[in-house]
């Protein structure tokens, strides 16, 4: 059967009013409008948003290659899991298991980033804070359980002052809930809570219960990818300083010294960290501070081959190898280009932890050799294999190979001094590491040829110093090294050319006298070495050579160059001399008027003589070189005639450099001139792109033309650059400045970039101290941080900083003048005497002996000085013992001003009492006890106690120390009068560093106590000045009697004055007299209104004491409640304690000794 | 520089650059040591103006400790902090108030509180800065390093020997880092302009120094404006005198200086001429910056951010002015500084570019709001 369908029926084509939209190829509709109200709001948020990103422009010092390690600093009270987190953290990114987590652990995890671990001992304020100033990123560990504990908020508090951080909230022990309910409140609970802390939307990690030693792998993963990934911002302070973690450290001290002189000697000490921050300046003795130990100047800085490269630096590394493998002709091998990192690129260097069993501490390496209760090993005489006995073998050595050669030095000269190593064997083993590496990739560590200038003695010294890293620059130094060698031999007549290497220049300056005859006679011979040039850069750091000697030597080789092309020879000498003598002659001149502002010129005659043309500095002038080029032609012919006239040698130079000048002008003119030809004939030959290229450089050369003529704009302040913002302008100049200062610094010699931008971050270094308190040593503890942050010439100083100050709002007390606090500001930590000031509208600083409870004070205080706007903070007690459960920050400020001293007054009220009181004058006794004080405060401005001005006249003569003085009015006999004067308060130059890294026990240090302990310890009570105390007051009502005036005086007194006295009325009045009868309605109302409110309040009444029964009731259920409740509370705790009680005392103990 | 380590005194010796040593210690804070002092000269130690220098250091500074031995041969500063504010200096009349302005200029933008010094004294001498000198030669410079506001008014005009003149150097910008400069180029001049003066003498003297300095100028091709500053009465200090300065500007906002002053018997169209000579000798031997302005411009550029500034000068530059100023620098900064040969094939000079990295200084005395 069929099916009949229904015709297919085509849809029309209906000029709706959607299609009318698009009848201009889009939709009209698209792009208008439709909620303008919404859309207003949307671009408010998006601008919102983006204003939020911004910040202070601000340049980031570090390297863009090889960076630094990020420091990763885990932070939390104890027992939340620091450890445990480090180390999975560590087996996530290395495969490495670690035993023991001591000191920094540095870790690869990117191809171009490696991170350092800190744990910040938890029990320790003085770490904290030294912490939260390096790290770049904070894991904030937590227990779920409990939240925020009074460290994590301590800590988040220094942190602020000093920079914040990248903080990342880290949640443990979440397995602990039972219900998957609570653990979802109080994760909210905790997540908002870090939020107020840190900021909106700060990233908060759950990480559950621990298996095997570790927190679970897939959450680790996530940290670990959430740090590597991580982006910092530059924080000001560190972007200002260079600083280091140490993770190693040495004593480098003599060990016999020590055995001679007792261990109490001031030790020298190695630190061993990669730099962050600025660069370090490489000149000796720059003043750095160790955080909890003192300041010290360097006395030495070796940079030393990167213990843990990143792969993209060992990248780099093989292909310039391969580079030069290419020059050399050997075949290449394609690089291999990797994804993710290979195993052999995941390196740990944790020189203070157990890594692979090998410990190396101090001055001693160990060697992990298992567990105690298996079976000994390494017992001499009863080793098992081959290796333990290589082992025991080497503890048997009674001497050390160095202590074999103790005493033995090296004499390189006959008359030269023995030179004996400074440094013992932790030196040479790091040169050993060197040579090794060297095998494989070259040599990294780049010995600097001998520098000028200094003594043998201090050379020991000085290469160390300037030892340099470069890879890359290794064979054009050596290059360079020589021919310089060859210079001094010259110098020395060339006679001992063996010592001339090593020469000091004390000797060149001696032999001064023979050089100019000795080089005359040796010319000819000396031709080819005579054309090395003197390095003006360098000569001018040789100190031993006088500034003219300098000038000269360096202007006597160019004279040289310039003569070299004449042939005779015999010429070339006379001149020289003759040249010699008037350059000293001159020079010694200007030298005696080196405060001379005129500088030197030519004699008259000379001048005019020279200047009868413009030629030579005709390109200076805008305009003229235009003109001058018409005529340049015509003078062309003249002017080497002119020159030729006039043969000065002084000139020569310049002269040739004249010459040099106007050629190339010539240069210029011709070639425009052949430009325009070259434009006219062979416009027709070029295709199109070559005549628009023609045009371009056209066109370039007249932008520059423009350009020089008008003067560079200042970008800033043409509205019509090319960045929108002010922000980005900022941002562009900033990346332009780092552009230039990279491609300066890569031009240079790797010496003159170590001279000039010294030891730069992410550079390895070892820097070595003189003069460390032996305790540093001694009490090393590998779990607390040693840093070290270099000083700019301010923070060497000290006087008083001014700051604004507030005490912290969770600090219980409010902060006493003159009680100790201690200050963490810039890398110091250090107790002082604040005093609290505030300023009276700007007029005086007056002292505060407490600060205010909710508000700003400022702060006075004795100590380094530290540039304005650095924040610091202020805590009262940093010993642990000494510290009960509250908050330890007590203030947070920043510094405001420096000086070297400051007025403080403080008010002082002299008080006095009249005792004779004539109309306006009144005597005035008990304020002074001698004639000669009144006389200090004559004309000084008095004021009573009710507010009535005067002024002190004069002393009285018997009385001593009464004076007379006068008000505006007559005082009282009862009446007080007050001296308001300001006292001068002298600020206390107290100033003491917190070294805790010294002590033994390096979270009890102690300083001055405060005011409040003292009395506490010596048991004196607080004085109390009767007077301050705050009494109720009673004011006694005055009683005044009315106004008498005798009856002749009120007779004679005019009628105006009269007192107008009305007797008293006698009659009533009618107000008074009348009687009022209520009747009919009125009356009917009242009595109706009466029965109302009785009945109504009759009914009040009963309700009332119906209630007071109800509550009656009620109170009575409540007490028997709560009876019962206290009876059950008690039974508990009864029960509770016969169990706990004793158990959770010793858990206490064990927690405050042992470390989690 | 391994005698620091012992005693606390950064230690020079002779008279020689005693302003600029006193002005870089105050601004590093470093106390120096000065020994020597002319020691075996017949009249040995300190002169008077370098006495009243150090008064005026005293006197802008808070907490400064001068120290002169008995001889007066050795000298000891202590340096304290750059208050600055308003004071009032009498020069000794062996220098001119030059002496006194120039090494302020170092300081002033890095104190306290604003600059206002009033200094009297003789306004111009043979060998040191005359007030144009330094208001058309020395301020410039020390704008194009951010200083904006500063400035030298002559109050009053006093030539040698008696002088009476009176100067005020006004600074009221506060920089917290000079900028970081950058000058690759030697700038052209675009315009000649100077100042021809004269106290207490015939007018037509000054006329006759702009004639002469003009015939020279003549062909330079730009424009040589000279005004007259003819001074009278009063203001015009106590002894004759008359002297001209000129200044080769460029649009950049470098300039070049020269300046003289006539002695009695002096044919003024000389000293014009001279002065033309001069300036021409000083564009010659002048990168971007001429030679008297050189230390300022090293000074600021050292004191700088931690970035590198370049700053192109001339081989005739480096003098012993320089080798000592680079050294002194190097002592108390410990910055050194790099020349590199100008490397451009398109212009034979023989120049160099100085090549600084700041050492991050910051102006540590000024209050924050």
């Amino acid at each position: 059967m069929e099916q009949s369908n229904k015709a297919h029926r085509k849809t029309k084509e209906k000029n709706t009013a959607k299609k009318k939209l698009h009848t201009q190829g889009h939709n009209a509709k698209a792009f208008a409008v439709s909620a303008p109200g919404k859309m207003a709001r949307q671009m408010q948020r998006s601008s919102d948003v983006n204003e939020r990103k911004l910040h202070v422009p601000m340049v980031d010092r570090t390297p863009d290659d090889d960076p630094p390690p990020v420091i990763v600093a885990v932070v939390g009270p104890p027992g939340t899991g620091k450890t445990t987190l480090i180390k999975s953290l560590i087996r996530r990114m290395t495969k490495t298991t670690l035993n023991d987590i001591n000191g920094p652990i540095t870790v690869v995890s990117g191809k171009h980033r490696r991170l350092t671990f800190i744990e910040c001992p938890a029990d320790d304020l003085n770490s904290m804070v030294d912490v939260a100033k390096i790290a770049d990123l904070v894991l904030l560990l937590m227990d779920g359980n409990f939240g925020f504990e009074m460290e994590t908020m301590e800590f988040l508090n220094i942190a602020q002052t000093h920079g914040m951080p990248r903080v990342l909230g880290v949640t443990t022990h979440l397995d602990l809930f039972r219900s998957q309910s609570t653990l979802r409140t109080s994760k909210k609970r905790l997540k908002h809570r870090f939020w107020t802390e840190v900021y909106q939307g700060a990233k908060l990690f759950y990480l559950s219960g621990v298996i095997n030693g570790r927190y679970p792998d897939r959450e680790i993963l996530n940290l670990s990818r959430f740090i590597s990934v991580m982006k910092f911002r530059p924080l000001k302070w560190r972007n200002e300083h260079p600083y280091l973690l140490a993770d190693r450290i040495t004593d480098l001290t003599h060990p016999e010294k020590i055995e001679r002189e007792g261990k109490q000697i001031d030790r020298k000490v190695a630190l061993y960290g990669y730099l962050h921050g600025t660069a370090l300046p490489s000149i000796s003795g720059t003043k750095v501070h160790i955080a909890g130990v003192g300041d010290f100047p360097i006395s030495q800085v070796e940079k030393l081959p990167d213990p843990c490269p990143t792969p993209g630096y060992q990248q780099k590394l093989d292909d310039y190898e391969r580079e030069k493998m290419k020059e050399e002709g050997n075949t290449t091998v394609t690089p291999k280009r990797r994804k993710r990192l290979d195993d052999k690129d995941k390196l740990i260097y944790a020189p203070m932890s157990d890594v692979g069993g090998i410990l190396m501490d101090k001055d001693a390496v160990y060697i992990n050799v298992g567990k105690k209760n298996e079976d000994e090993s390494f017992v001499p005489g009863q080793e098992r294999g081959e290796g333990e006995k290589l082992v025991t073998n080497l503890q048997l050595a009674e001497k050390s190979i160095a202590e074999n050669f103790e005493g033995v030095g090296i004499q390189l000269f006959s008359n030269g001094t023995e030179l004996h190593s400074v440094e013992p064997e932790e030196d040479v083993v790091d040169e050993e590491e060197e040579q090794d590496k060297d095998g494989d990739k070259g040599r990294a560590n780049m010995r600097n040829p001998r520098v000028y200038g200094k003594s043998v003695q201090e050379e020991d010294d000085e290469i160390d110093l300037d030892a340099i890293p470069s890879d890359d620059e290794n064979n054009d130094v050596e290059e360079e090294g020589e021919p310089r060698m060859v210079e001094i031999d010259f110098e020395n007549n060339g006679k001992d050319t063996n010592t001339a290497e090593t020469d000091s220049e004390f000797e060149l300056s001696d032999n001064d006298d023979n050089w100019e005859t000795g080089v005359a006679s040796k010319l000819q011979a000396n031709k080819t070495k005579r054309r090395r040039k003197w390095d003006i850069g360098k000569l001018i750091y040789m100190n031993n050579i006088e500034p003219q000697d300098c000038i000269k030597r360096w202007k006597g080789e160019d004279e040289d160059d310039e003569n070299e092309d004449e042939s005779d020879i015999e010429n070339e000498e006379q001149d020289f001399f003759t040249k010699k003598a008037g350059i000293t002659d001159q020079s010694k001149e200007t030298f005696n008027d080196l405060e001379k502002f005129v500088p030197y010129f030519e004699k008259m005659e000379k001048l005019v003589e020279k200047w009868k043309t413009f030629d030579s500095i005709n390109d200076r002038f805008i305009g003229a070189s235009m003109k001058s080029k018409k005529e340049s032609k015509a003078g062309d012919s003249n002017e080497d005639e002119v020159f030729g006239d006039f043969e000065d040698l002084e000139d020569e130079p310049e002269n040739e450099g004249n010459e040099d000048v106007v050629e190339e002008d010539d240069g210029g003119a011709q070639s425009d001139d052949s430009f325009t030809n070259f434009d006219k004939e062979e416009k027709k030959d070029l295709t199109m792109d070559e005549e628009r290229e023609l045009n371009a450089t056209k066109k370039e050369k007249y932008r520059k033309q423009f350009e020089i003529e008008e003067g560079e704009n200042f970008k800033e302040d043409d509205p019509d650059n090319e960045f929108d913002t002010w922000y980005e302008l900022q941002k562009a100049k900033m990346a332009k400045q780092l552009e230039i200062n990279k491609t300066e610094l890569d031009d240079m010699t790797p010496e003159q970039r170590q001279k000039i931008e010294g030891y730069k971050a992410g550079s390895y270094v070892r820097i070595v101290f003189d003069d460390v308190p032996m305790e540093f040593i001694e009490n090393f503890d590998a779990r607390f941080p040693i840093i070290m942050g270099g000083l700019l010439p301010t923070e060497l100083k000290f006087g008083i900083i001014k700051g604004r100050l507030r005490r912290h709002r969770w600090h219980k007390k409010i902060l006493k003048t003159n009680d100790p606090l201690v200050i963490s500001l810039g890398w110091r930590r250090f107790q002082t005497l604040p005093i609290y000031t505030t300023t009276d509208s700007r007029t005086r600083t007056r002292m505060l002996k407490y600060t205010p409870e909710h508000t700003f004070c400022n702060a006075s205080f004795y100590g380094p000085l530290c540039s304005p706007n650095t924040p610091f903070c202020g805590i009262q007690i940093v010993a642990n013992s000494d510290t009960g459960g509250g908050f330890r920050i007590a203030s947070t400020g920043v510094v405001e001003e420096l000086d070297v001293d400051t007025e403080i007054v403080k008010k002082l009220k002299l008080i006095g009492y009249p005792y004779k009181i004539f109309k306006n004058t009144a005597f005035i006794k008990d304020m002074f006890s001698s004639a000669m004080e009144v006389a200090r405060f004559e004309g000084a401005q008095i004021k009573t106690v009710s507010g009535i001005r005067g002024e002190i006249k004069r002393a009285l003569s018997k009385p001593d120390g009464h004076f007379r003085a006068t008000f505006e009015d007559k005082i009282l006999m009862s009446d007080t009068v007050i001296l308001r004067s300001w006292y001068p308060v002298r600020i206390n130059r107290f100033y003491n560093p917190v070294t805790s890294l010294l002590l033994e026990k390096k979270t009890e240090w102690k300083g001055v106590r405060l005011t409040g302990k003292i009395r506490a310890d010596m048991k004196i009570e607080t004085p109390t000045n009767p007077d301050s105390a705050y009494k109720k007051v009673e004011r006694v009502e005055r009683r005044f009697n009315g106004l008498k005036i005798p009856k002749a005086v009120q007779r004679d007194l005019p009628f105006k004055s009269q007192i107008h006295q009305m007797k008293p009325q006698k009659k009533k009045t009618y107000m008074a007299k009348r009687a009022v009868v209520m009747g009919g309605e009125e009356k009917k109302a009242r009595a109706f209104m009466q029965k109302v409110l009785t009945i109504s309040r009759a009914k009040d009444e009963k309700r009332k004491s119906k209630k007071a029964d109800q509550r009656k009731e009620r109170l009575k259920r409540l007490a028997k409640a709560e009876e019962a409740k206290i009876d059950k509370d008690k039974e508990k705790k009864k029960e509770y304690f016969a169990k706990n009680g004793k158990r959770s005392s010793t858990t206490e103990d064990s927690r405050s000794s042992k470390r989690r | 520089m391994s005698s620091n380590k012992k005693s606390p005194y950064v230690s020079f010796l002779g008279s020689q650059n005693f302003r600029l040593r006193i002005v870089l210690s105050t601004l590093s804070g470093k106390p120096i040591k000065i020994e020597k002092i002319r020691s075996t000269d017949l009249n040995p130690g300190l002169k008077d103006y370098e006495i009243s220098f150090l008064r005026l250091m005293e006197s802008v500074t808070n907490g400064s400790q001068i120290e002169i031995s008995y001889t007066g041969t050795t000298v000891i500063y202590r340096p304290g902090i750059i208050v600055g504010g308003s004071h009032t200096h009498n020069c000794p009349p062996s220098k001119p108030v030059g002496y006194f302005v120039e090494p302020l200029l170092y300081l002033a933008p890095f104190s306290k509180k604003k600059f206002s010094i009033v200094l009297r004294g003789i306004t111009s001498s043979h060998n040191d800065a005359g007030v144009e000198a330094i208001k058309w030669g020395l301020l410039p410079i020390l704008e194009k390093f951010g200083v904006r506001e500063c400035a030298l008014h002559t109050l009053k005009r006093g030539s040698p020997p008696l002088g009476g003149g009176e100067v005020h150097l006004v600074v009221d910008t506060l920089l917290a880092q000079p900028i970081t400069i950058h000058e690759l180029e030697r700038p052209m001049i675009n315009a000649i302009k100077g100042v021809s003066y004269s106290t207490r003498v015939s007018p037509s003297l000054v006329n006759r120094m702009i004639d002469g300095a003009k015939k020279v100028l003549k062909n330079v091709g730009c424009q040589v404006n000279i005004t007259a500053d003819v001074w009278r009465g009063e203001n015009s200090g106590k002894s004759p005198g008359w002297g001209i300065t000129l200044i080769g500007e460029t649009k950049k906002g470098w300039c070049y200086l020269a300046e003289a002053i006539g002695d009695s018997g002096a044919i003024p169209e000389e000293v014009g001429e001279m002065v033309a000579y001069h300036l021409l000798e000083e564009i010659e031997s002048s990168g971007a910056i001429g030679r008297t302005q050189l230390p300022l411009a090293i000074t600021f550029m050292v004191i700088g951010k931690e970035d590198i500034g370049r700053l192109r000068i001339a081989k005739a530059e480096i003098d012993e002015r320089f080798v000592v100023l680079l050294r002194d620098i190097k002592t108390i900064f410990g910055t050194e500084v790099l020349l590199k040969e100008v490397d451009d094939s398109s212009d034979h000079s023989d120049d160099y570019i100085v090549t600084i990295k700041g050492n991050g200084f910051t102006n540590s005395n000024k209050k924050i709001a």
